[in-house]
Parts: C-alpha cells; structure tokens; sequence
C-alpha cells in the first residue's frame, strides 16, 4: 500500500528530512528551536490552506480565522474551564471546522470572488467579536500567560510535540490528496461545471473539503497557543490571512510540500529582516512582486519542473 | 426513453429555445441539426440540466427531471460531453476518466484509502476502448486536439451511462479523426447499447450515423424524422440546407 | 446596555447626522473601489492605503499653505493629485502588465502594493498621531436638534451627494466614462471597437484610487491621521461593496449609508460592541442577498 502512496524518491526525501528535524534541537541554541516551532505552526497553517486553494481552487480568503477561533477555543478551555488539557486540545480543531462549515454553507452557494468576499465579511465579525469581548477574549490586548500543561514548559519538548503533531497532520492531509475525494477535489478545482456533469454533487465536495482545512487550521491554532502561550485578535485579521496565502503561492501551490517550504521562508525571513529595519512588509511586498512576475508556480513548483522530468500534480 | 416536451428558455430579450420537441427511444441514435444559433446547445445544457427551462418538460424513463441540478440527472443515466472540450487539463488522461468511474460508483467521498485502490480496471477499459490506454500517465492538458476530444468522450463513457449527450463530437477533427469518431459511437451503440444524442454540423456524418434527426431553427423544431424524411421535406431545403448553402 | 441610561430623541437625530456624515466618507471610498472593481474585476486591497496616503498627504499639504481656508481647499486638491500620481506610477510600470494573467495575482499584486504604501507613509511621516484642524469657517457647531453637530460634518453630508452626482453624470455623460463602463460589462466588445483597453483600465484604476485619496483628504481634519488608518478603511469598504452589488455605484452608497448609520447607532445603544453593529448588518444582507442588495455589474 506504502508502493502505491508515495514515490521512492519523495518517500526518501521525506525520511531525510525528517531525521534532520529530529536532531535539530540537539544540535542549535535555544532561539532557533523557537523559531522552527513557529515554522511548522505556519507550515500546517498554510499546508491547510493550501488543501482548499491549491487542490481545491476555492478562494478562501479568511482562512486566519480559523486559525484563530482554533487558538481561542484551546486558550478559553484552559483559562476559563477546569477541564482537562487534552479536552481542550480536541475541541479547537472541532471548533474551527465546525465554524469553516458553518461559514462554508453560505460561501459554497457562490463562486470565486464572491466566495472570498463573503468568507471575509462572515470573518470580520468574528474577529471584531473577539477584539471587543473583554470579559471573554480580553479584547485588542489578548490572553497571555496561558496555563498549557505542565509537560509543554520547556522549548524542547514544545518543539518536539509540535513536530509531532505537524507530521500526523501532514500524513491525514497526504492520505487524504492521494484518496478518491483528493482526486474529485483536483478535478473541481480545474472544472466545476463538468464535475457536475459527471454526477459529482460539488458543494458537499467542497464543503468537506472546507471542514478538513479549517480542522487543520485548528490544529495549527492549538500549536500557536502550546508555542506562545498567549492569544490575540490579530490571529483573526485578514492580513494574517493573506500572509499565509503568499506562502502558498511562494512555495508553489499546485505541489503537495510547497506550502511548508514557504511558511519556513516567510517566518525565517521574518524573523532575521526583522532584527535590521523596521519596514519588514515593503520586503515582503517586494518578495511578492517579484514572485508574480518571475515565479507564479512557487519556488517548489519551480524546483520540479527544472529538477524532475514529471511534477507531483497529478 | 427521453422525451422534450415544448421546452423555452430565454436570456433575457434573447429568445434561445421557442418550443422545442424531441423525441429519443431506447438504444437509437438521434441527432439535432440546425443552423447557427439555432439553440442547439442551449436545447442540450436544458436537457442535461446545465440550464433550467422557463417553460417544458424533459421526461427520461418516464421520470419528470425538468429542473433538477446536472449532477442528479447524471445519477440518472444521462451523461454528456461538450461543445467546448471540457476535461481537466492538469489532471493525467487516467485521473480524467477515473474521477467519473469514481463519481459513478459513488467512491468520489473516500478519504482515506488511496485512490490507485479503486476503479482502475473499469478505468483502464475504458480508454482501451478508445484508444487512449497509451497515454495514461499524460497530463491532459497536454493532448492534441482530436485526443482531448476523444478523452472528453471517455470521461463521458466513465458514468456508464444509459444515454449519452454529444454536443458536435468530431468539431475541430481531421477527417481521419472523425472517422474514427463516427467508427467508435456506432460501435458503442452497437456493444453497450447505448442511447445516442448529438448534434453536429458534418451532414455527411449526421445523415450517416443518426436513425432519426430532429431539424431545430430559430429556437423552434420543425421536424423529427428518419434521415430520408427529413432530407425530403422541403420546409428543411428552405430553413437549413438553403440559408447554409448562401451562408 | 447600562440600566437607567435613558435615549434622547435628540441623540437619536444627533448620532443619525454623525452616522450619514461617516457614511458620506465611507461611499467616496468604497465607490472608489467599486469602480476598480467593476472595471477591471479587482478588489484593490491597496485602496486603503491611498486613501491613508491622501490623509497624510492632505495634512502636509494643508501645513504648507499655512493652514487656513486656502490650505483646506489645496489640500482637497492636491492631495488627490498626489495619489492619482502614485496609482498611475504603479500601474502603468507594473500593475498593467498582468490584465492577462489569473486573477489571483491581481489581487495579490494589490496587496504587495498595501504592503509598500504602508511602509512607504511610515518612511515619509513617521509613526506618530497627527490632526488637522478643520479651516474657520468649518470650525465649532451648529446646534441641530438641541445637540452640537460639528460643522465640518454638514460639510461632510454635502461633500458626499456632490461627488456621488459628479461620479454618475461622469460615467453617463462622459465619452471615456461611458467606454469604462462598458469594458466592465463586455470588455472584449470594448477591444474589438478599436479602444485600448489597456489606457481604458489605467484610467479606471487612477480615478478609483483618486476617490481613495479624496476621501483621505476629506477624513482629514475629522480624524487624527495615523499608521493603521488603512487597515479599516480597507475592510469597511469591501465590505460596503459587497453588501452593495460589486461594481454598482449606488450599491456603494447603499452599503455606506448601512454601515454608517449602525456604526454610529451602535456606539449610542452598545458602545462596547459598536464595531460589531455594521459587521452584523453586513452578515444579515448577506444571508438574504448574498449577492449584495443592488444588482452587480457582472
């Protein structure tokens, strides 16, 4: 069954780096395994996406706020509840998928950029719910200090069970491209209409498709929170969303890693320009540029065509 | 087995369909012809369901399904293909027709077991039959012409459909193409017993191919007969074969 | 909503002329990015940003003059102009050179130019809050049902109807208006006419970032100019299309008039939750209209 799933050679360059990760905090100081938690919470988060965008062809716009309704749940469940932690833990992924759903309902019935547009308005409401609720979300200022179990204290073993909890992720959403429903999902990205044709009930395709990637944008808002231990209204805001729509597009939207491969930029980039100046976004703004006119297949999407004699695509 | 009752559909002021009637029994092969803009593939999008009727009836089997959305007429047995080729271009020619073998055995929902797992030998015959089984592994997009139009037929074939609607099959082909074209719908008449509706601009094609031919002009039909009626009837000289031979 | 706090008819009609004034505002700029919208079927996320550049812009402008009536009307002027400089650089260097490529880049290629802008206001201005003040004769208040209403708001509910009329009889009167217009609805029509699509596009591009800038320039003395500014403006204006109908100008005002009438009716009734008033009418219209009230021109 492993024959039929992966090629030998993406399954070899899977284990490699892997094993790499693995050893990473054993062999770097303390910052940069900080700094490679927040790559792989920005990795699901945009590999996510990537599963409605890329695979689905849906204009999810708003893909933050699940991200954040994930990070919400798991932070009230353990500041507001003597439940616990893992109750917490299961219930953001359920939270924001219920919500993606929910939300996804109404944007299904239209196309494109009508889609994207209402997805921002139902969004934006949330996020100023959450920005104004004191009493509940502590408003612009956040939650910090949250109590994440005791186990999680120190940057190595948050690492560890981020990385963990990435690679489960990345396999379910593997398994789930290579399936019959990643096939169909393939096919009404490139043409609705005739999917429709053929019997496919489209909307239900692409609501399941919805609920998934918001399940896992939940994941990636509980590993924001085990990193962080704190919460703001800014995980809802719709630029957060559009900065993880440039990592899709800079890693290469129509591959399976690329997504990740832009994360890690985008967070690595951020983190060392950050240090230097302060006009961070015209950089990011410039990257982007540059990426519409010289990459528009992402960086990895680049890779395999110029490396490989057949892409990962089909 | 299909049955259009007085079918209208209008954009707007732009009046497409004015009363169409047509009448297609099991295992025949029917064409409709007409002019340009004789609303011809508006008459197939309102029978497959693409469009719904302002006024008329569509009757498959005896079951009203007037308005319902494409996909639950697909579950039907109604499958068709499209004027403009429609297949998915970054999906491999096998993916293409595997996705409606998939949609057909109601697989299109699994999520978890891969999908090399299902339908690959009803898939695989498929495009045996069409010739296509060499190239399997090509990315669609990157067919010729004639290929895609061949694959959009095979795609159309993976519902395992009791009829299938054909909206100019061999438009754009070489006339080797559309020999093998014509060749491959009898024959798949002939195997399956098959239910054929197309439309078509080739006459020699029509009138060779089809046991019936319904003539629509403006919007309207004016004729279903067999192949020696309609070429007969003057009324058709006078709207068809007239206007196109000035044309 | 706090026991005993009683609702004056007067600070019903007072908070209804506040919410029309911001409304005023709000339909300048989203009619802005409806334009765009229409024309070249691109929601301008730097629109934001041009409206916050004409705010600064207006600010320094006003300064210059030394203030005064003279620096006002300068202000309205030559801050517009500035942006229409901007938008006119950006797109014919760049922008115009991916009308045939996927959507999508369009849009991202927007928010890239966000990104620039709002760096670009932080290098020329600074981090900090500024204020103008309205000129003399817009100064103080009028007394309209028993309660202050500043004048510089009347100005606003003037200002708005006047751009809304100019807007429309431009875009019906107009030779180039009319071409815009039609490029929204059938741009290949428009192609096969002989017209250059592309000058046609760089001129709907400009004039809806223009409206970004003028209504920066207006919003000016009425707000403290700040980093940010454009983060909302760019919300509510999308938001305010959408509810609209994309690219229908008096969708726009619609739209306006809804999400400023509960904005300021929310900080009457709700202050805490004022901001989620408008979002929550936005999601009723939706609900019921997902296509917006007014009918979209595509």
């Amino acid at each position: 069954m492993l024959k039929n799933l992966i090629q030998p050679r993406a399954l070899a360059a899977a284990a490699v780096v892997g094993l790499a990760l693995l050893a990473l905090p054993l062999a770097v100081p303390r910052f940069y395994v900080y700094m490679f938690s927040l790559i792989f919470v920005n990795a699901l988060l945009a590999m996510s996406l990537n599963f409605v965008v890329g695979h689905g062809g849906l204009y999810q716009f708003h893909h933050g706020v699940f991200y954040g309704i994930g990070a919400y749940t798991v932070t009230l469940m353990l500041t507001k509840t003597a439940l616990p932690a893992w109750v917490g833990f299961a219930a953001a992924p359920l939270a924001a998928a219920l919500a993606g759903l929910l939300i996804g309902v109404f944007c299904v019935r239209l196309s494109k950029l009508y889609f994207g547009m209402l997805q921002i308005s139902l969004g934006s409401l949330i996020w100023a719910v959450a920005f104004r609720w004191y009493s509940l979300t502590g408003g612009d200022d956040g939650i910090h200090d949250i109590p994440i179990p005791q186990f999680l204290s120190a940057p190595r073993p948050v690492y560890y069970f981020i990385l963990v909890m990435l690679g489960l992720s990345l396999a379910v959403l593997y398994l789930i491209l290579k399936s019959p429903f990643g096939s169909t999902l393939r096919a009404i990205r490139d043409n609705p209409e005739r999917c429709e044709a053929l019997g496919i009930h489209v909307r239900r395709h692409q609501l399941i498709a919805i609920g998934i990637a918001t399940f896992f944008a939940g994941v990636a808002g509980v590993m924001f929170v085990v990193v962080e231990s704190s919460v703001f209204p800014g995980l809802l805001f719709w630029v957060l969303s559009l900065e993880i729509f440039i990592m899709c597009l800079l890693g290469g939207w129509f591959t399976f890693a690329g997504p990740m491969l832009g994360a890690a930029i985008i967070v690595s980039l951020k983190t060392f320009v950050g240090v230097y100046t302060e006009y961070w976004t015209t950089i990011m703004g410039i990257i982007l540029i540059l990426l519409i006119f010289f990459l528009p297949e992402g960086v990895m999407g680049f890779l395999l065509e110029k490396f490989s004699d057949r892409s990962d695509r089909g | 087995m299909l049955e259009v009752i007085d079918i209208h559909k209008s954009f707007g002021d732009f009046k497409a369909v004015t009363g169409a009637n047509l009448k297609v029994g099991a295992g025949e092969i029917v064409a409709v012809i007409g002019p340009n803009g004789a609303g011809k593939t508006t008459l197939f999008n309102l029978i497959t369901g693409q469009l719904k009727p302002d006024r008329g009836n569509v009757r498959f089997k005896g079951e009203d399904i007037t308005r319902l959305p494409p996909y639950r007429i697909c579950r039907k047995g109604i499958a068709r293909s499209f004027q403009i080729t429609n297949i998915f271009p970054r999906l491999t020619v096998f993916r293409n027709v595997q996705v409606a073998v998939l949609s057909q055995q109601r697989k299109s929902t699994v999520l978890f077991r891969p999908a090399q797992l299902f339908a690959v030998e009803e898939t695989r015959a498929i495009l045996k039959t069409v010739g296509l089984l060499g190239r399997a592994g090509d990315v669609a997009g990157s067919l010729s012409h004639g290929d895609r139009k061949t694959l959009e037929l095979a795609v159309t074939l993976g519902n395992r459909p009791e009829l299938i609607v054909l909206d100019e099959p061999t438009a754009g082909m070489s006339p080797e193409e559309t020999g093998a074209t014509i060749a491959l719908i009898r024959q798949l008449a002939a195997d399956r017993g098959l239910t054929i509706l197309f439309c078509e601009h080739d006459m020699k094609m029509v009138f060779t191919v089809a046991r019936s031919i319904m003539v629509m002009h403006q919007g309207q039909t004016l004729i279903q007969d067999a192949p020696a009626a309609v070429r007969e009837n003057l009324k058709v000289q006078q709207a068809y074969l007239g206007s196109s031979r000035h044309a | 909503m706090d026991a005993g706090h009683t609702i004056s008819l007067a600070a019903v009609g007072s908070h209804l002329l506040v919410g029309l004034s911001r409304a005023m505002i709000l339909f300048i700029v989203s009619a802005g990015l409806s334009f765009v919208l229409g024309v070249l079927r691109v929601p301008n996320l730097a629109h934001g940003s041009l409206y916050m550049l004409g705010a600064f812009a207006a600010h320094s402008i006003a300064a210059l003059a030394g203030g005064g009536a003279l620096g006002f009307w300068l202000s309205l002027i030559l801050a517009p102009a500035a942006v229409a400089l901007v938008s006119l650089a950006a797109e014919r260097a760049l922008f115009c050179r991916l009308y045939e490529r996927e959507h999508l880049m369009l849009l991202l290629f927007t928010f890239a130019l966000m990104l620039i802008l709002g760096d670009l206001v932080k290098a020329l201005w600074g981090a900090d809050y500024r204020s103008l003040m309205p000129p003399d004769f817009l100064k103080d208040s009028v007394q309209v049902f028993q309660s202050p209403i500043p004048r510089y708001n009347i100005f606003l509910l003037l200002a708005g109807p006047l751009v809304a009329v100019g807007l429309w009889l431009f875009t019906t009167r107009t030779r180039i208006g009319k071409i815009a217009r039609a490029a929204a609805v059938d741009r290949e029509m428009v192609g096969a006419v002989g017209i250059n699509v592309s000058w046609v596009f760089a001129f709907a591009f400009v004039l809806g970032c223009v409206l970004a800038g003028l209504g920066g320039a207006l919003m000016a003395p009425a707000v403290s100019i700040t980093l940010g500014m454009d983060h909302d403006i760019i919300m509510e204006a999308f938001l305010i299309v959408t509810i609209g109908g994309l690219g229908n100008l008096w969708g726009a005002l619609v739209g306006a008039l809804i999400f400023g009438i509960t904005q300021s009716f929310g900080v009457l009734f709700w202050p805490q939750f004022a901001i989620v008033f408008p979002y929550a009418a936005v999601v009723i219209v939706l609900t019921l209209r997902p296509r917006g009230l007014l009918k979209s021109v595509w």
